[in-house]
C-alpha cells in the first residue's frame, strides 16, 4: 500500500504542478501580448492562446502516459497472452524505467503469464470467452477440477487434479475421462449414466455422488472421495461438464478400517465354529440310536446352535457391507418354488426342535424370479426364524408366494403369535430394534429384519408388515420376476459357477439333491 | 443318518489337503477316508506346494492361511505353466476368510471351485467332491 500512496502522492504533485503552470502560462501570456503587442493585439492573443493550447496538449499527454504506463504494461501482457492477438511484442517483464509502482506492476504482470503457461495446458483454442473465465479462476482453486467436453474428452485439468491423480497433464489433457477416472459407485447410477440422461433430457443439471472409489495409474493406491458434476448443454463447441472432487480418502479409509475389523472377527469366529459342526456331525453320525432319547435331543441342540451361529455370523457380514455399500448381488434366473421349497427343507430341524411346523405354497402362477440366492435365502431364514421366535404357543408357520397385481413375486411369511405392538412398528426394520418386553424371553440381535430390509430392498422390492399384538404377524417382500431383469442384467463372465452360502465350484452345482 | 455316497472309482481318488488347522484336517480325513478317498494331509504351503506339483492327486484342497507360503501363493504358482506344468487335479480353495472384490475374482480365474469352510461339513464335503466331474 506505500507504494500506492507513494503513486498517489506524486500523481498529485503532478497534476497540481501542471495546472499551476497551465495556468501561470495563460495568465502570463496575456500580460505579456498586453505589454509587447503594438499593432492589433487580437492576433497576438491568438497565438498566445495556440501556445497554451499546445503547452496543455504536451503536459495532457506527459501526464496520460504516466498515469497508464502500469496499466498499459499489464494490458500488454495480457493481449499479449491471449490466442487471438499473439502477434504483439512481449513487454518487457523488469520495469525498471518505470519508477511508479514497480513491485505492483511487475508481480502482477508476472500473475498474468503463469496463468497464460497454466491454461496453455488445457490447448483451449475453442473455448468461448464465458468458459475461459471460468477456466482462469479455476486454476489456483485447491480443489481437484477437470472440465469434460461433448466427447469426454478432458479438457483442462487444474494444477489440484494433476496432484491428486499423480499424472503429468499430458496424460490427463486431451484423454477420455474414464480412462483417467477408472472410478467404482457403489451403484448403477454412475457418472456416465447420469451424463446420458442429462444429454437426453436435460439443458442444465448437477449432480454429487458420494463415496466413490479410484484405483491410481499406480495400481497401488486407493483414493475415495465425493463428486459432484455439473452439465450444461449450451456450449456447442466447448466444456459441456464441469467435475469436482472431494477428496475423502482419509475419512473413508477410517470407515474401511471396520469392515476390516468386521472380516477379521468374522474369521476369527469361523474357526472354532468349523471344528464344532465337524464334531457335532461325527457324533450325530456315531452316537444315533447309542444314546437315551434326552440325550439325543441334546444332541440335535447342538447341530442347531452351530447352525444358527453360522447364520448369525453372515449377518453380521452381510449388515457391516450393506452399511459400507460393499454389498454385491449376483442375479440370476431362479426358480421360486424350489427356491422356497430348499429353504424350507432347510430350516425343517430348526422348526421340528421348536415344536413348529412349517407349511407352504406357491402359487401355479409364479414366474421365474430375478434373484440372489444366497442373499434371498437369506431373507427367508430371517423371516422364518423370526415368526418361529414370536410364535408363542402356536404351532403352525405359513408361507406363501403369489404373482400380485403389480407383477411382482409376493411371498408372506404368517404365524399366529404373539403379534407386534404398535408402538414397535414404525422402527421395524431398523437396527437393534426390539421389544423390550420380549427380549428377556425370546433371544435375538436386532439385526434379522434390519438385514432383510437392506437385502429385499437391494432386489428392487418392498417389504412391509401386517400384525396385531395377540393376533399374529405376517410378514411379506416382493421380489421382481426374471423376465423385468432380463434386460437389465449385467452379463457375468462366468456363468458356469453357481454361488450359494458354501461357496462355489465352477461347472457344477452346489444345489443339494 | 443319511450315508455319504461312494463317488465311481474312489479307491483311485487321490485327495491331496493343505491345511493347518489339526482338528480341522482331522475331521475331514476322516469323512473322506470314511468315503473311500485316499487322503493326505500337509500342513505347510512351501511342503504342499511340492507334493501338488507332483501331479500325484485328483483334487488338491488348499487352505488359505497356511504357514510359510500363503494358499494364494500356492494357487498361483501352481497355475503358473512356467512353475508347474498343467496339473490334473481340481484345485479348491477351502477358507473361512471374507475376502474383497479383487482378490475373490483373481482366486475365480486360477480355482475350480471355493469353500467357507465354517458353512461346509465334512459330509456336505463328501458330497460335493463326489458331484465334481
Amino acid at each position: 500500500m506505500n507504494r500506492f500512496e507513494n503513486y498517489k502522492h506524486q500523481l498529485s504533485l503532478l497534476i497540481f504542478a501542471s495546472m499551476i503552470l497551465v495556468m501561470a502560462t495563460i495568465l502570463g501570456s496575456f500580460w505579456l501580448v498586453e505589454r509587447v503587442a503594438t499593432g492589433s493585439p487580437w492576433l497576438a492573443y491568438a497565438a498566445a492562446v495556440v501556445a497554451n493550447l499546445f503547452l496543455a496538449a504536451l503536459l495532457t499527454a506527459g501526464l496520460a502516459k504516466y498515469v497508464t504506463q502500469p496499466l498499459k504494461l499489464v494490458w500488454q501482457a495480457i493481449l499479449h497472452v491471449l490466442p487471438e492477438r499473439s502477434t504483439l511484442d512481449q513487454p518487457a517483464p523488469n520495469i525498471d524505467d518505470n519508477k511508479v509502482a514497480a513491485e505492483l506492476v511487475t508481480s502482477l504482470v508476472m500473475q498474468v503469464y503463469q496463468l497464460a503457461s497454466l491454461s496453455e495446458r488445457s490447448d483451449d483454442k475453442k473455448l468461448d470467452q464465458n468458459t475461459r473465465v471460468i477456466v482462469d479462476s479455476a486454476i489456483n482453486l485447491p480443489l481437484p477440477l477437470l472440465a469434460v467436453d461433448k466427447k469426454q474428452i478432458i479438457s483442462f485439468a487444474n494444477e489440484a487434479a494433476l496432484t491428486f491423480l499423480g499424472l503429468p497433464a499430458n496424460q490427463v489433457i486431451k484423454q477420455n475421462v474414464y480412462t483417467v477416472l477408472d472410478m467404482s459407485f457403489s451403484d448403477d447410477k454412475t457418472l456416465d449414466s447420469w451424463l446420458q440422461d442429462c444429454r437426453a433430457n436435460k439443458a442444465k443439471a448437477s449432480h454429487s455422488w458420494h463415496h466413490i472409489r479410484l484405483k491410481l495409474a499406480d495400481q497401488k493406491t486407493l483414493k475415495q472421495f465425493d463428486l459432484a458434476a455439473s452439465y450444461s448443454k449450451e456450449n456447442p463447441e466447448g466444456i459441456e461438464t464441469i467435475i469436482t472432487i472431494f477428496d475423502q480418502s482419509e475419512r473413508y479409509g477410517n470407515e474401511d478400517q471396520s469392515l476390516d475389523f468386521i472380516a477379521l472377527a468374522v474369521h476369527e469366529l469361523r474357526t472354532p465354529l468349523t471344528s464344532l459342526r465337524g464334531y457335532v456331525e461325527v457324533f450325530e453320525d456315531e452316537l444315533t440310536g447309542k444314546l437315551s432319547p434326552e440325550l439325543t435331543g441334546f444332541m440335535h441342540q447342538m447341530h442347531l446352535a452351530t447352525t444358527q451361529l453360522t447364520a448369525f455370523i453372515n449377518n453380521i457380514l452381510n449388515v457391516a457391507r450393506i452399511q459400507e455399500g460393499h454389498l454385491s448381488l449376483q442375479l440370476h434366473q431362479e426358480n421360486w418354488g424350489r427356491l422356497i421349497q430348499e429353504a424350507v427343507n432347510n430350516l425343517a430341524l430348526q422348526a421340528q426342535l421348536h415344536s413348529k411346523v412349517i407349511n407352504y405354497s406357491i402359487d401355479a402362477n409364479v414366474p421365474l424370479a430375478g434373484v440372489d440366492k444366497v442373499s434371498i435365502t437369506e431373507v427367508i431364514n430371517n423371516l422364518v426364524d423370526n415368526a418361529i421366535k414370536y410364535s408363542g404357543d402356536s404351532q403352525v408357520i405359513t408361507i406363501n408366494s403369489h404373482l400380485g397385481t403389480d407383477g411382482m413375486v409376493e411371498t408372506s411369511v404368517h404365524d399366529d403369535g404373539v403379534g407386534i405392538p404398535a408402538t414397535v412398528m414404525p422402527t421395524l426394520f431398523e437396527k437393534f430394534q426390539r421389544n423390550h418386553r420380549n427380549q428377556a424371553k425370546i433371544g435375538g440381535t436386532g439385526l434379522g429384519l434390519y438385514l432383510c430390509a437392506s437385502l429385499v430392498k437391494a432386489h428392487g422390492g418392498n417389504i412391509w408388515v401386517n400384525s396385531k399384538e395377540g393376533e399374529g404377524t405376517t410378514l411379506s417382500f416382493t421380489v421382481q420376476p426374471y423376465s423385468q431383469l432380463a434386460g437389465k442384467l449385467k452379463n457375468s463372465d462366468n456363468t458356469d459357477i453357481v454361488r450359494s452360502a458354501q461357496g462355489w465350484v465352477k461347472n457344477h452345482s452346489l444345489y443339494r439333491r | 443318518m443319511d450315508q455319504p455316497e461312494q463317488a465311481p472309482n474312489t479307491a483311485t481318488v487321490k485327495i491331496l489337503c493343505i491345511e493347518d488347522e489339526h482338528f480341522i484336517a482331522e475331521l475331514y480325513a476322516r469323512a473322506l477316508t470314511k468315503a473311500g478317498y485316499d487322503i493326505t494331509v500337509i500342513v505347510d504351503g512351501v511342503e504342499g506346494l511340492k507334493a501338488a506339483q507332483s501331479n500325484l492327486y485328483d483334487i488338491i484342497l488348499l487352505d488359505l492361511m497356511i504357514p510359510n507360503m500363503t494358499g494364494g501363493e500356492v494357487l498361483h504358482r501352481l497355475r503358473d505353466p512356467a512353475q508347474t506344468p498343467p496339473l490334473k487335479a481340481k484345485i479348491i480353495i477351502t477358507t473361512n476368510l471374507e475376502q474383497k472384490e479383487e482378490t475373490r475374482q483373481e482366486i475365480e480365474k486360477l480355482a475350480d471351485g471355493y469353500l467357507i469352510k465354517a458353512e461346509v461339513t465334512p459330509h456336505q464335503l463328501v458330497d460335493i467332491l463326489g458331484s465334481l466331474k
